[in-house]
């Protein structure tokens, strides 16, 4: 149940965003006094990305199918390989991880893609902001971890910092559409078909701090094609520290 | 097809009901202010401040968090009278939730709310790590721990604390990511607990 309130609460802050630009979503952050040079000298390490792609059905449920996975899987690879040369500061690529550690880099992966989910609903969505994070708002603060765990992830002793990307891709299914539909005839309430959720986070090696997020629930690019992909791709990585990537 | 349409349709309803709710703020509950919890006479007092979320998981439940339910997640149950669900029904017919019954003992509390989580959260897997008296609301209850990993894949670590006072249960859940997270907000959760109390509650 509450994953269903959370998806239609995140679908009705994306709906009233869209409805109501004024109460102003942001997409991205970077912790308060964190700055990356290009050429700084500092490392980053890229973990493979989490990528899961289904459809929706009509309550709103991810499906997954393995099909579309595995071309996404294979596209954004693909993509993310022709951008990690333009970053601006070195890249190690994380190395394959096995057993307990595949265990624990996928649990690490799962919960950035919570504490993302969290900071969009609740930081980024300004209406629904939470109390006690009030005074770190207005003086924008961005204060989010993943705990000092990440120090042990294979590779993780080898860099400064480390890339999270994850991407859950649900399309629409017919149920959905219809729903769609329905709702826009009859009380003219729109709901949203297919959800896209690509979320980008460089997180220092040493605390676990999340020093930038680049985190949205309605990300562009069809991740099945190899053209969607390198769309995603370029959104996630957009304004990425260092970089010269969307300027 | 009929049973697709009406599937979909209900999904329509549903849906479209809870779009129509305007979105409610999430109230401030402040350090050492007491406070009464899910619409009963159960009432706590934090150590320190924390967010009563807008949205309530059930008729007798309420959720408190400190940075998002997601991270850190503390579910008071209050009152829950004999023949009732924890939470509400995603679909009374597809998706049943185990009850709370008059014939409900203590030790078999963390049965219902593992059989609650595997049905609302779609989890596979449910593991109970401890179970122990204690006292809760001045009356015998019961204190136990848990971990299960949901359909997000991530691991979650639970504790709990438990009481059936005048015939209804009254409980205080703690869910929270094991990586960082639960150990971060475990204390200020434990002092919620520890601080509950109930009106008359020793009386029974």
């Amino acid at each position: 149940m509450k994953h269903i309130l959370r998806a239609l609460a995140l679908a009705m802050c994306v709906t009233l965003f869209a409805a109501a630009p004024a109460s102003g979503q942001e997409r991205s952050a970077t912790k308060q006094g964190f700055e990356l040079a290009p050429k700084s000298g500092k490392k980053i390490l890229v973990f493979r990305p989490s990528v899961q792609v289904g459809s929706q059905s009509t309550g709103g449920m991810f499906e997954p199918n393995g099909e579309w996975t595995d071309s996404a899987k294979r596209n954004l690879q693909v993509a993310l390989e022709k951008l990690q040369t333009k970053l601006g500061n070195e890249i190690v690529v994380a190395p394959e991880a096995y057993g307990e550690d595949a265990q624990k880099l996928a649990e690490h992966m799962a919960l950035f893609a919570a504490v993302s989910d969290a900071v969009i609903e609740y930081q980024f969505f300004r209406g629904n902001r939470l109390p006690t994070k009030k005074r770190d708002n207005k003086e924008d603060v961005f204060d989010w971890s993943l705990g000092a765990g990440v120090a042990d992830l294979p590779g993780a002793k080898d860099a400064d910092y480390g890339l999270f990307l994850y991407n859950r891709d649900a399309y629409g299914s017919t149920g959905r559409k219809v729903l769609q539909v329905l709702a826009m005839l009859g009380p003219g309430i729109p709901v949203k078909s297919g959800e896209h959720q690509g979320y980008a986070g460089l997180v220092d090696l040493k605390t676990g701090d999340i020093l930038w997020l680049n985190a949205d629930a309605a990300m562009g690019g069809d991740v099945r094609e190899a053209e969607g992909a390198d769309k995603r791709a370029a959104q996630l990585l957009e304004d990425f520290p260092g970089s010269d990537l969307g300027q | 097809m009929t049973h697709r349409m009406f599937r979909t349709l209900t999904g329509a309803v549903a849906a479209m009901a809870l779009l129509a709710t305007p979105a409610l703020a999430h109230r401030l509950r402040t350090a050492k202010e007491a406070a009464t919890v899910a619409g009963s006479d159960m009432s706590v007092t934090p150590d320190r401040d924390w967010n009563r979320l807008s949205m309530a998981p059930g008729k007798h439940a309420e959720t408190w968090t400190l940075d998002g339910e997601q991270l850190n997640d503390v579910t008071f149950y209050g009152g829950i009278a004999p023949d009732e669900p924890l939470v509400r029904e995603r679909s009374k017919k597809r998706d049943p939730l185990p009850k709370f019954l008059q014939s409900t003992l203590l030790v078999e509390i963390p049965e219902l709310l593992e059989g609650t989580y595997r049905t609302q959260k779609n989890i596979a897997s449910f593991e109970l790590l401890s179970t122990e008296p204690t006292n809760f609301l001045g009356n015998k209850g019961v204190r136990f721990t848990y971990r299960y990993t949901d359909d997000d894949a991530l691991t979650r670590n639970g504790e709990a604390r438990a009481a059936i006072v005048g015939g209804k249960l009254y409980m205080i859940t703690f869910d929270a990511p094991r990586l960082y997270y639960f150990d971060k907000s475990i204390e200020p959760a434990r002092a919620l607990m520890t601080s509950a109390t109930l009106p008359g509650g020793g009386a029974h």
